[in-house]
């Protein structure tokens, strides 16, 4: 529901970031560039860069004023400057973002859809072979870390079977174009996806299948069978459009955890997307990027967050009412 | 025609529905009243095959037995020839789809008309149950009760079934709603064959040619409508009736002792009976035909506790009871209402066996009372006219209590200290030592009242004679007694003849009044009869002498 | 309607085989020095040997006994979610039931806060928080923590025992030996675990507080305070024991949650590198995937890691339907 309050929600939990990103560096002892930039950077760096860097951030001043400072750079869309990647971190991560939104975001659409079909037809089924069946495997499923799944795919599928490439978003060096880059993407895509929506599955099943549960008991379900209706109309058309709206509500917070699940799985595929950037700044002490990731990938959730409030006030007639 | 035989419903081994036999003509309009938990929705549901409990019998619509059908077959039948308008609740119309759409739905899903005709008979449909046009496009959530109740009954009709099933249909419409709902449910279901669920009574009397008494999954009492709700023979739906809260009774509302329970064996309705004998706690009794009508009842529905034929008593040259008969019906309230000097306490004192009468018969049940026997003594008991007088000063209150069983040789001293104790403490007496060892001359009108009633129900009397009980009180003091004695009525289940010269008090706590005068009875009715209709000049001139409210300049503007 | 949790994870076959599984990954715990005979850092033969009688599973790229690491790996799995469950559990309580009672400013601003939190992308924030704070604690803040966690296990023990009699005792005992087994842990963890402690209770705080506030409208709360009880009353002697189910559940979650996030990030290398992990188990042997090793050494710990957090996850779904009305068994359609 997109109402003032979430968007105030949305402001807090940014501002909480931004002022993490700020303070943590900053509160650590000794030189701040360091903090900021890791030990390593600052190796590297001629003193006139230092001195420069030290300008920027108004480092030598109090900290109301590099606060001020942090903020007007964050306006101008200046995230900071990455020194193993030798670019602009906005750049840097905007060069990845693509790759895990096309992961991250096929991954959701297609465990949600999943999750909501299976859902549907287990409910309707409770305590049926096809219901006990799919519900164990769902648990079972869920246990596996999905790193651990994308491992045991990679291991199978790539190193025993050869049959999908180890690793990489697309073959690089092979100077592919058109259609045929499209399914090298596609086959790198497989695997990654797969162990994503193996992983994520779960979620949206559960909801699914406890909410129609429960919708099965509503008195509108039996006046649906009172009306002669098919079978089929009254599991979809009744029952389950109702069962796949507490879903929606959680597809928001399922983004959240999607960051999570696609930086396990870029890092296990090598897949070029911000995970896998996190993983390698985290190896390379590139703080900049680091704290740039954090912040566009709030973003990212903030925004999903918000196309999910807009949706969901046109699927529940409720909700649009009550606003 | 819609032919139940022997239907019996059972969830989870617990019976709702212990073999019920119907049958609906095909133009009727039959009525199930009961409370909520008697089985009146599993009844309907099961006619619409959507039970998942176990069920017996057949339901014959026309030649084919529904119970046979296979869940496709079922299917094709539901709404196109068994509709039903459920009774109103949250979520009954699926949140998410507009009512449009929800009313049309089963014309295309059965495949009766295409979509763009569906919703234009849908519309007009929704128009003539009272829903605004601009309207029909909303969403259940945007509808108020009343409202989606309507979308209800138009959703019923649309398919225009043989049987239409109703339940509970105006339960969610405000009283004006009621009022246009009914007519335009009897323009509706003219013709149909139709079965009404309710408890609403009064649903039932404007819709309903006959109706069906449902108690513990059992109907009790089948029979015309207007003969049901204004002579009940079944106790359990005179007890309905008690309770109903409407605008003919004018009696106050009582209660029906104990709750429905449905493991009992025997007759279901016996432990809330007043008048049950040891076979209602074996058998079941079978529906049966008793003037007119279909009861359920060992005892062939309500019997008389205590009836009269034709008793006469004078002294010297006054006649003062001069031929009356009189029935007092197992469970009820009569009251007697007469001037002073109509005879009305010689006819107290000769049926509770104090005074001998002149000629005619008296019976107990359909027993008749020969010589008054301490037998008759412990069915009858009388609650005198002056409290003071009635008690022994002698007595403390304890020893009053208990004289009665001490004179029937009932119990030891110490069973019989209890008995009285027990039943001081039920006419809300204190039962402290000091209050026990107290002496009438001590007590205020009241307590020496409760002290009579206690004295008079220690030995478990069926029926009790109130003589002018609250003559000598208060007015405050008098509504706690009649209070009082209309919760004994109710909590044991007593046969209560009241008598009275204030036909005020009489109108407020009787089910039926017969009126004497002169030593004989001038009129018996219902008391809402009596009071709105009365047919006597004696009765007429009580009324006008009973105490009202109204000042005198509003009597005038009245005239 | 009176729940109970005991009955609940007993009866469901799911229940009982995530007790099972459960109880032989506790008891690994337990008697991990019993099971090997090498520590699990120390070099004890050549690197990548293949499975004999001395080394089980053989050993790693630095020649210790992938079996030793197993066992010990269990340790640290359970410890550190036990602890951060138990935490942020707590936690999730005390700040879900005071917003509820005290409402006002106070809940408004602390469930804006919660809700942001569950915006932000958790396993990024704590890449982050990793690299500033400094996963070793001083010794000071040890015993610190060592109060808080004995006061708090002992707390928990106490009504496990009381509320679930011998299935609490069953629980709550292996843990309690762990927790002592594995004290030296804590000056490695402890960071890691306070991090995750208070990355974790938001969920939970909200679901209790909807919870306590559905309970404060009971009649019940309101007659005690009809009585004249305070807030701190009402909390402990009609709030927490009515969440009794509720609070089990979250405990439950947040287990499976922190034995995930503590093998992740091991998985990422962060963090203490001698800590021993099933975690980093995984995340070494990645880096060999074309030598035969991963049959003995990748497998066993992501099995492990698996197997542990279904059985949490069985314990988790058993106890679904007591927490959901909807999914206990079929009502009859009556009147």
């Amino acid at each position: 529901m997109l109402t003032k309050g979430n968007l105030l929600t949305y402001l807090i939990a940014l501002l909480i970031i931004l002022t993490l990103n700020f303070f943590l560096p900053r509160m650590m002892p000794g030189d701040p560039l360091m903090a900021i930039y890791g030990d390593e950077a600052l190796v590297q760096m001629s003193p006139q860069l230092k001195a420069d860097l030290t300008e920027r951030f108004a480092l030598d001043q109090s900290l109301a004023e590099q606060f001020a400072s942090y903020w007007l750079a964050l306006f101008r869309g200046d995230l900071g400057y990455s020194y193993s990647y030798n670019a602009p971190v906005t750049e840097v991560i905007f060069g990845r973002l693509p790759w895990t939104l096309l992961l991250a975001g096929l991954a959701l659409l297609l465990s949600t859809a999943i999750g909501i079909m299976l859902g549907i037809e287990s409910g309707w089924r409770r305590g049926g072979r096809f219901d006990s069946g799919v519900l164990s495997g769902m648990v079972t499923l869920s246990g596996f870390p999905d790193f651990f799944l994308g491992i045991l795919l990679l291991l199978l599928f790539a190193v025993n079977l050869k049959v999908l490439p180890l690793f990489g978003a697309e073959d690089v060096y092979s100077g592919l174009s058109g259609f045929a880059r499209l399914i090298d993407i596609g086959e790198h895509l497989i695997l990654p996806l797969t162990t994503l929506v193996l992983a994520r599955i779960t979620g949206g099943y559960l909801l699914t299948r406890n909410t129609m549960i429960g919708v099965l008991k509503e008195p509108y379900i039996l006046l649906a069978r009172a009306k002669g209706l098919k079978p089929r109309t009254v599991k979809y058309r009744h029952a389950g459009r109702n069962s796949m709206l507490p879903v929606m509500t959680q597809t928001g917070i399922w983004m959240g955890l999607m960051v999570t699940g696609v930086l396990f799985i870029e890092v296990v595929f090598s897949y070029p997307g911000i995970g896998l950037l996190a993983y390698d700044a985290l190896t390379f002490r590139d703080y900049p990027v680091l704290q740039g990731l954090l912040l566009v990938s709030a973003f990212c959730v903030l925004g999903a967050n918000f196309i999910v409030d807009l949706l969901y006030a046109r699927v529940d007639p409720r909700v649009s009412y009550a606003h | 025609m819609l032919k139940i035989e022997d239907l019996k419903v059972s969830f989870d081994g617990e019976s709702i529905l212990r073999g019920i036999n119907l049958e609906v003509a095909d133009d009727e309009c039959l009525a199930v009243i009961g409370e909520s938990g008697a089985g009146k929705t599993t009844l309907g549901l099961s006619i619409m095959g959507l039970l998942n409990g176990n069920t017996a019998g057949q339901i014959n619509l026309g030649d084919t037995n529904i119970l046979t059908l296979s869940e496709e077959e079922m299917r094709n039948l539901r709404w196109s020839h068994v509709a039903m308008a459920f009774q109103s609740s949250q979520n009954r119309l699926n949140p998410t789809h507009r009512i449009l759409d929800q009313v049309a739905e089963p014309l295309i899903a059965h495949g009766k008309q295409e979509k763009a005709p569906a919703r234009e008979k849908a519309a007009g449909l929704l128009e003539k149950v009272g829903i605004e046009p601009e309207k029909l496009s909303h969403y259940p959530h945007e509808l108020s009760g009343g409202e989606q109740q309507r979308v209800l009954i138009a959703m019923a009709l649309v398919n225009e079934p043989e049987l239409l099933i109703l339940d509970e249909p105006i339960s969610s419409l405000d009283a004006k709603s009621q009022v246009e709902m009914i007519a335009f449910l009897r323009r509706a279901i003219a013709g149909r064959m139709t079965l009404l669920v309710t408890h609403n009574l009064s649903t039932a009397a404007k819709l309903a040619s006959r109706t069906a008494t449902l108690y513990g999954g059992r109907i009790v009492e089948l029979g015309p409508t207007n003969l049901m709700l204004s002579q009940p023979r079944h106790p359990y739906t005179r007890a309905l009736l008690r309770s109903y809260p409407n605008m003919t009774t004018v009696k106050d509302l009582q209660g029906i002792k104990g709750r429905m329970d449905r493991r009992v064996i025997g007759c279901p309705f016996h432990p809330r009976c007043t008048q049950a004998i040891p076979i209602c706690r074996e058998q079941i009794p079978a529906l049966e035909n008793h003037e007119g009508r279909l009861v359920a009842c060992h005892r062939g529905g309500i019997i008389p506790a205590l009836s009269v034929t034709d008793i006469s008593k004078s002294f010297k040259t006054l006649k003062a009871v001069d031929g009356v008969s009189l029935v007092l019906e197992h469970g009820e309230t009569l009251a007697l209402v007469g001037q002073s000097g109509s005879g009305k306490t010689t006819l107290a004192r000769m049926l509770s066996g104090i005074l001998e009468p002149d000629a005619g018969e008296i019976f107990i049940e359909h027993r008749k009372a020969g010589q008054p026997s301490k037998d008759f003594h412990r069915t009858v008991q009388l609650v005198f006219q002056n409290p003071g007088e009635a008690l022994s000063h002698r007595l403390t209150v304890l020893e009053a209590v208990r004289e009665p069983l001490e004179v029937q040789g009932i119990g030891t001293r110490a069973e019989q200290d209890k008995a009285a104790r027990k039943v001081i403490e039920e006419v809300e007496l204190p039962t402290t030592e000091e209050f026990l060892d107290e002496y009438p001359h001590h007590l205020s009108g009241g307590e020496l009242q409760r002290v009579n009633i206690a004295r008079a129900l220690v030995l478990n009397p069926q029926v009790l004679i109130a003589d002018e009980p609250t003559a000598f009180l208060d007015s405050s003091i008098q509504a706690k007694v009649l209070k009082l004695l209309m919760n004994l009525q109710e909590n044991r289940g007593l046969s209560m003849l009241f008598i009275t010269h204030d036909i005020a008090v009489a109108r407020k706590i009787s089910d039926r009044i017969a009126v004497m005068h002169e030593g004989r009875i001038a009129e018996q009715g219902s008391t809402s009869q009596i009071i709105t209709s009365p047919s006597s000049p004696h009765t007429q001139s009580l009324l006008d002498s009973a105490a009202g409210l109204h000042s005198d300049t509003e009597i005038a503007r009245d005239e | 309607m009176h729940i109970d949790p005991k009955q609940e994870v007993v009866k469901s076959k799911g229940g009982r085989l995530g007790l099972t599984l459960l109880l032989v990954v506790v008891l690994m715990a337990i008697f991990a020095d019993l099971l090997t005979p090498y520590d699990p850092l120390a070099q004890t033969a050549q690197s990548f040997e293949s499975p004999s009688w001395e080394h089980l599973l053989g050993t790693n790229h630095v020649g210790q006994d992938i079996w030793s690491q197993l066992v010990y790996g269990a340790r640290t799995s359970l410890v550190v979610g036990l602890l951060v469950a138990a935490l942020s559990t707590v936690l999730a309580a005390l700040i879900g039931a005071s917003t509820a009672l005290i409402g006002g400013v106070y809940d408004r601003i602390v469930m804006r806060l919660v809700d942001a939190f569950i915006i932000i992308p958790m396993i990024l924030l704590l890449i982050l928080l990793s690299i500033y704070v400094d996963p070793n604690l001083g010794s000071g803040a040890i015993i610190a923590i060592e109060v808080l966690i004995g006061i708090i296990v002992v707390g928990i023990a106490f009504y496990m025992v009381r509320s679930l009699g011998w299935v609490g005792l069953l629980i709550i005992g292996p843990v309690l030996a762990l927790i002592v087994l594995a004290r030296n842990l804590l000056p490695t963890t402890g960071g890691l675990i306070i991090i995750l402690s208070l990355l974790s209770w938001q969920g939970g705080a909200r679901t209790l507080r909807a919870q306590a506030l559905a309970l404060k409208e009971k009649p019940h709360v309101a007659a005690a305070r009809g009585f004249g009880a305070n807030t701190w009353y009402i909390i402990r002697r009609h709030i927490i024991p009515d969440m009794g189910p509720l609070l089990v559940a979250d405990f439950v979650f947040c287990v499976r949650r922190a034995v995930f996030l503590q093998a992740g990030m091991a998985f990422l290398g962060i963090g203490n590198p001698n800590v021993v992990s099933w975690g980093s188990m995984i995340n070494d042997a990645r880096q060999w995937i074309f030598l035969d090793a991963w049959r003995w050494w990748l497998v066993p710990a992501g099995v492990a890691l698996s197997i542990t957090i279904v059985a949490i996850t069985l314990i988790g779904s058993a106890l679904e339907p007591a927490l959901d009305p909807r999914l206990r068994g079929e009502v009859s359609a009556q009147n």
